[in-house]
């Protein structure tokens, strides 16, 4: 992966009116890796993608991509750029060949037909029917197709697996890491946290507007929330581990699990009067993480 | 850009020959009545009640004009009403815009080619339009007096075009500088109802007559001396000035239009350009 910053938001921040949607948004993606972009429902995901692209304009702040201007170099960006929105929505009169080639003929360079064909059987499409006539998920297809098609450096794409099949989700996933492979770079929002474990570098997480997190996908599941099992020699009394980051989860006799977010140490100090017989780490997926996050007894995932 | 232009034409195929035709045979039913009617509007003694809506019935010609010179028009401004307003803002309401504005266009590229493709549009309908009742005119004369020939007939017709820019053209500043289609619409309906009666109801009454030049329809001559004189240069050059006008601050309103969102245009982010 190189340094080159593909990606950079400074304070961005747009509003609706009084609404907020984003605040103070600073962000960095670099060249080559998949961003992950996480958050619920109304978090500020598809505004910030928006802003990025000059699709809505910021109140505040700007982002640059490539290292040019958003709102100034738009068409530079936008002839480098390919972007899935979330809230797909297709002429229906249109055939899927006919609205592929029309989005092909508006970019910069010619369409690579035989990648396009590859595409389609990839996400076995039939493009020859109006849109109409498609499914949700067969729309789906269509966008995810018209949004690879363009062998862009920059592929935006917001919640691509939604209505998706299990086949066609581990499709597109396997064309993202493809596209990674190639050096290009992705920028992802979803709800699905698996499939952002699956493919992510890095992972932002937005709340209310704001980026309360940026991290590596590794080091957020092994920094930040530890699942430890400790088989201790007496049983230890269930007040014995009221301890800030640290909550007991289950309990078998001696056997009890523990979520840990922060002080190790002190969990440690707290057992050893116990006896402890046995200590095994258990995996924390990156759901449990962002679930941690977004959990009503800590606000903004201050204690994970 | 010349793409997307092609693509909105060839999208509106079946419209241009549904209201072309459509417009011919509006025109074949008028043209084709006129001398029987006239014979029958001959008797009146009382036109005034017409002349409210912009009919002069006093010559046959005078009829042709009044009718079609003004109906095939408001015909035609209402297709423009329905496709102007449903082009930027309502497909932003589809929500078919979104993918096009993420396309490496600039926003004026995508708003020029929309709105020259529409204009287009109304000049492929206005000619078949124009050619129908040309010929239909034709072949009613053999055996009537009619005192029009189907050239300047065709010419009367064609030059209701600089009216449908105008019409469209405010149709896209509307649809660019209000929060949806709807809205955009109703206020682009009564802006022409409003246009029409202006005209008509001005020419009735002395007092009022300063503020027929804010009717577009003020620009079209609907009497019968247009078979003779054809269109007035100054008419065509004010119409479309008028579109010109229009045309700029759409792409101004459009330019700052926050995609997906709408909203009034002091709601939305700030140019840093």
């Amino acid at each position: 992966m190189s340094s080159e910053i593909v990606i950079q938001t400074n304070d961005l921040s747009v509003y609706y009116g009084a609404h907020r949607g984003i605040k103070d948004l600073n962000l960095s993606v670099q060249k080559g890796e998949v961003f992950g972009f996480l958050g619920p429902n109304g978090a500020g995901k598809t505004t910030t993608l928006r802003a990025i692209l000059d699709i809505i304009h910021p109140t505040q702040g700007s982002a640059t991509l490539f290292g040019l201007d958003s709102q100034k170099d738009g068409v530079a960006i936008r002839e480098r750029t390919s972007y899935l929105p979330g809230e797909l929505s297709l002429d229906p009169s249109m055939k899927a060949n006919y609205f592929l080639d029309l989005l092909g003929s508006l970019q910069k360079n010619k369409l690579d037909e035989s990648y396009l064909e590859q595409l389609l059987e990839r996400v076995d499409l039939d493009p020859s029917r109006k849109i109409k006539e498609y499914s949700h998920g067969n729309k789906q297809k269509i966008g995810v197709v018209a949004a690879f098609m363009g062998k862009k450096d920059l592929i935006i794409l917001d919640e691509p697996t939604i209505g998706l099949d299990p086949l066609v989700q581990q499709t597109v996933l396997e064309l993202i890491q493809e596209v990674k492979k190639k050096g290009r770079t992705v920028f992802i929002s979803s709800h699905n946290i698996k499939e952002v474990q699956t493919v992510c570098d890095r992972v932002g997480i937005i709340q209310n507007g704001e980026l309360i997190k940026t991290e590596k996908v590794e080091a957020l599941i092994n920094q930040q929330l530890k699942r430890l099992e400790i088989n201790f020699r007496k049983e230890p009394p269930h007040d014995a581990f009221t301890i800030e980051g640290v909550k007991e989860i289950s309990r078998d006799g001696n056997l009890v699990m523990f979520e840990v977010s922060q002080d190790l140490d002190g969990l440690m100090e707290n057992a050893v009067p116990y006896g402890i017989m046995d200590i095994e780490t258990k995996t924390v997926s990156l759901e449990e993480i962002f679930l941690a996050f977004y959990s009503p007894q800590n606000k903004g995932g201050q204690n994970v | 850009m010349f793409n997307l232009f092609k693509h909105e034409i060839r999208s509106r195929w079946r419209a241009i020959l549904g209201w072309g035709f459509g417009l011919i045979l509006f025109g074949a039913i008028y043209i084709s009545i006129a001398p029987g009617l006239f014979e029958h509007i001959k008797i009146l003694k009382d036109l005034s009640i017409y002349e409210l809506v912009g009919m002069q019935l006093g010559s046959i010609e005078g009829y042709m004009a009044s009718v079609v010179l003004v109906y095939v028009p408001i015909l035609l401004g209402i297709y423009c009403i329905i496709v102007s307003t449903s082009t930027l803002v309502g497909e932003e309401d589809n929500g078919t815009l979104e993918l096009i504005v993420a396309m490496p266009l600039s926003r004026w590229q995508i708003l020029t080619a929309k709105a020259m493709a529409l204009c287009v549009v109304a000049l492929f309908i206005m000619i078949i339009a124009s050619i129908g009742n040309a010929f239909i005119l034709a072949v009613i004369k053999i055996n009537n007096p009619i005192n029009v020939t189907p050239f300047g007939f065709f010419t009367a017709l064609i030059s209701s075009l600089p009216l449908a820019f105008g019409f469209i053209m405010t149709g896209f500043f509307l649809g660019a500088i209000l929060p949806n289609r709807r809205l955009s619409a109703t206020v682009m309906t009564i802006f022409f109802i409003a246009s029409f009666f202006v005209e008509n109801i001005a020419g009735m009454v002395k007092s009022l007559e300063p503020i027929r030049y804010f009717s577009l329809f003020n620009y079209y001559n609907t009497t019968e001396t247009i078979f003779t004189e054809g269109p007035q240069l100054s008419d065509i050059v004010i119409l479309l000035g008028i579109a010109a006008v229009f045309f700029i601050l759409a792409l101004i309103s459009f330019k700052r239009r926050n995609i997906t969102v709408g909203a009034w245009p002091w709601q939305r982010g700030k140019i840093t350009d």
